[in-house]
């Protein structure tokens, strides 16, 4: 256990490391594609009557909470705050890890992953509805390859009952 | 009384120095400068680059944000950095020479190297002044000078935006007690230079409430010490039922200070509006955008930069080459922001400080060297060609410029052409 999660910290560094190193190779911002029609019902039915609504607000979500540090452009601040642009975490098609991350901010990643100056203040002042729709925004238009199946408060839910990052 | 020959001294000086004064770039090396003044690339395309200073000789150091120093040299007399040597590590700010020796910080220690006269890079390992300093990444860099009192006086940062607990720069960021915190953090200490391996617990705490100050110069005629600190971060993402992205964006003030033994500088319960002039509380300490500061409880700043600027390297003019006005005033080198948008972002730029007859500064400023950025409307710091943060002055009254973005070093001078 504690040598896998060590790993993948280790891995995880890597990849902001070389994320941080070649900002010209990772994807430049996407203009937001529509979600397809089939949102969970747990999401559609409860706040967002469509798809449409739920990018509007994930952006809205994301101007608010996360561009003041990682900037409109997605670009991050060199040596303050990393780039999101095709980061590993927000990439992978499992949102779990990206998800530990909104909620916990940087206090889970261990000190020799911490290739940042600045710490990021867990979001979990958020809520599940509010962080499934952000997370989907910024898989779709920061993703290596955009992420267009959107992430829900049920996955949501199952990030915040863990108590660090997903095994 | 000697009126005569010392104009005369000073004409001959000035003129010799003229002399052999380098052909400028035709560009002044990208830079957009006052009547008079221009510039030339010394060297370029090295690693980030941070605190510099100048030996008598000529010889520039900087310090690089994550390696070695480099120690660049002109041999031929063009102006141009031809040998361009890089020893040590660990990164880190601070740089300065103090007679044979070469002080510098990384963000955990301060050290000296002994310098060989005639020879650029140092022949031994260096000594360790000061060790494991606090240092938890953020506001992490260990600036430093040495006082009237040829004491050493070594900064350490506060490792936080408002000391906002857990939810610190985030929604909902609730100050907490910050007096043990400060007891290590956010203040000024002062150490013997000559004194080997040394801890924060062997320094004199000199100040406090400061949240990072990343320079500190000593005024050459009133033997004080100035200092600039940045101010806080993100009022608008914290608190946005009291502050919109404009209050944000120009809240809260750059300060400029004198740094006096027990000075408190207010951080983290207040900030300074530089547009009202006023001390406010802190939204993580009760304050809603309009509520003051106990009055006189903490120094006026006696400059209030715009906010987000970014302050780095403070260098006192003490040349001859730049007109009379330069003397005894400093330049101040500004990084740039990123935490202004939605607006576009400001600052990047090198600003002259007058100096009034009583040696402090007038509460005004100009702009001194711009155009670093080479774009008018700089949305993010990633968008800019260079971030100036090192600011010295040459033995000729030249003034040396380093780039944090670009690894770029520019030397200034006045032809009054």
């Amino acid at each position: 256990m504690t040598v896998r999660v060590l790993a993948l910290l280790a891995l995880l560094a890597a990849l902001a490391a070389c994320a941080r190193r070649e900002p010209a190779a990772t994807a430049s911002a996407k203009p937001a594609a529509p979600l397809p029609d089939d949102l969970p019902s747990d999401l559609s039915a409860k706040t967002f009557a469509t798809a449409e609504a739920l990018a509007k607000e994930g952006a809205a979500l994301f101007t608010q909470n996360c561009a003041t540090c990682h900037m409109a452009d997605g670009g991050g601040v060199p040596y303050l705050q990393p780039s999101i642009k095709g980061s590993a975490g927000i990439s992978n098609p499992d949102p779990q890890l990206f998800l530990s991350l909104i909620l916990r901010g940087s206090a889970v990643l261990d000190e020799g992953a911490k290739a940042y100056e600045n710490d990021m203040a867990p979001q979990d002042h958020l809520s599940d509805t509010e962080i499934a729709a952000v997370a989907t925004y910024v898989r779709q238009r920061f993703a290596a390859q955009p992420i267009t199946k959107p992430v829900t408060p049920a996955d949501v839910a199952i990030a915040r009952a863990r108590p660090g990052l997903p095994p | 009384m000697p009126k005569l020959p010392v104009l005369l001294a000073s004409l001959l000086f000035a003129t010799s120095a003229r002399a052999v004064l380098p052909i400028p770039d035709a560009d002044n090396g990208g830079l957009i400068l006052p009547p008079g003044f221009h510039a030339l690339v010394v060297a370029d395309k090295l690693k980030p680059l941070r605190g510099m200073t100048v030996a008598p000789n000529g010889d520039i150091y900087v310090k690089t944000r994550e390696a070695g120093i480099y120690g660049l040299r002109d041999t031929d007399g063009d102006g141009r950095a031809d040998l361009v040597k890089e020893f040590g590590s660990g990164g880190g700010t601070g740089i300065a020479l103090r007679g044979e020796w070469l002080y510098h910080s990384t963000d955990d220690h301060v050290f000296r190297y002994k310098l060989t006269p005639g020879e650029l890079v140092p022949a031994g390992p260096p000594e360790r002044i000061v060790r494991d300093l606090p240092n938890r990444h953020q506001h992490s860099a260990k600036v430093f000078a040495f006082g009237a009192d040829g004491q050493l006086y070594v900064g350490t940062g506060s490792p936080s935006n408002a000391y906002g607990g857990k939810k610190d720069r985030a929604l909902g960021a609730t100050g907490e007690d910050p007096t043990e915190f400060l007891k290590t953090y956010g203040g000024y200490w002062r150490y013997d230079p000559g004194k080997l391996e040394q801890t924060q617990a062997d320094g004199y705490h000199f100040s406090t409430g400061h949240r990072h100050s990343t320079t500190i110069a000593l005024n050459p005629v009133s033997q004080q010490l100035f200092i600039a600190i940045h101010g806080r971060d993100q009022l608008s993402t914290v608190a946005p039922q009291f502050y919109n992205d404009d209050d944000n964006a120009e809240n809260p003030a750059e300060v400029f200070h004198v740094l006096t033994d027990g000075a408190n500088f207010g951080w983290p319960f207040t900030y300074y509006d530089p547009r009202r002039h006023l001390r406010l509380l802190n939204p993580e300490f009760g304050g809603d955008g309009k509520k003051l500061a106990e009055p006189g409880k903490f120094p006026e700043p006696l400059i209030a930069f715009p906010a987000h600027m970014s302050p780095m390297q403070l260098a006192f003019y003490t040349g001859t080459q730049f007109p009379a006005k330069y003397l005894n005033g400093a330049f101040l080198a500004f990084q740039g922001s990123w935490n202004r948008a939605p607006k576009p972002q400001k600052g990047y730029q090198v600003v002259f400080i007058p100096f009034n007859a009583q040696n402090m500064p007038t509460g005004d400023y100009e702009t001194f060297a711009d155009n670093f950025a080479g774009k008018k409307v700089i949305a993010s710091p990633g968008d800019a060609t260079h971030r100036p943060h090192g600011v010295a002055v040459g033995p000729d009254g030249s003034l040396y410029i380093s780039d944090f973005q670009a690894g770029r070093v520019w030397r200034i001078i006045y032809t009054d052409q």
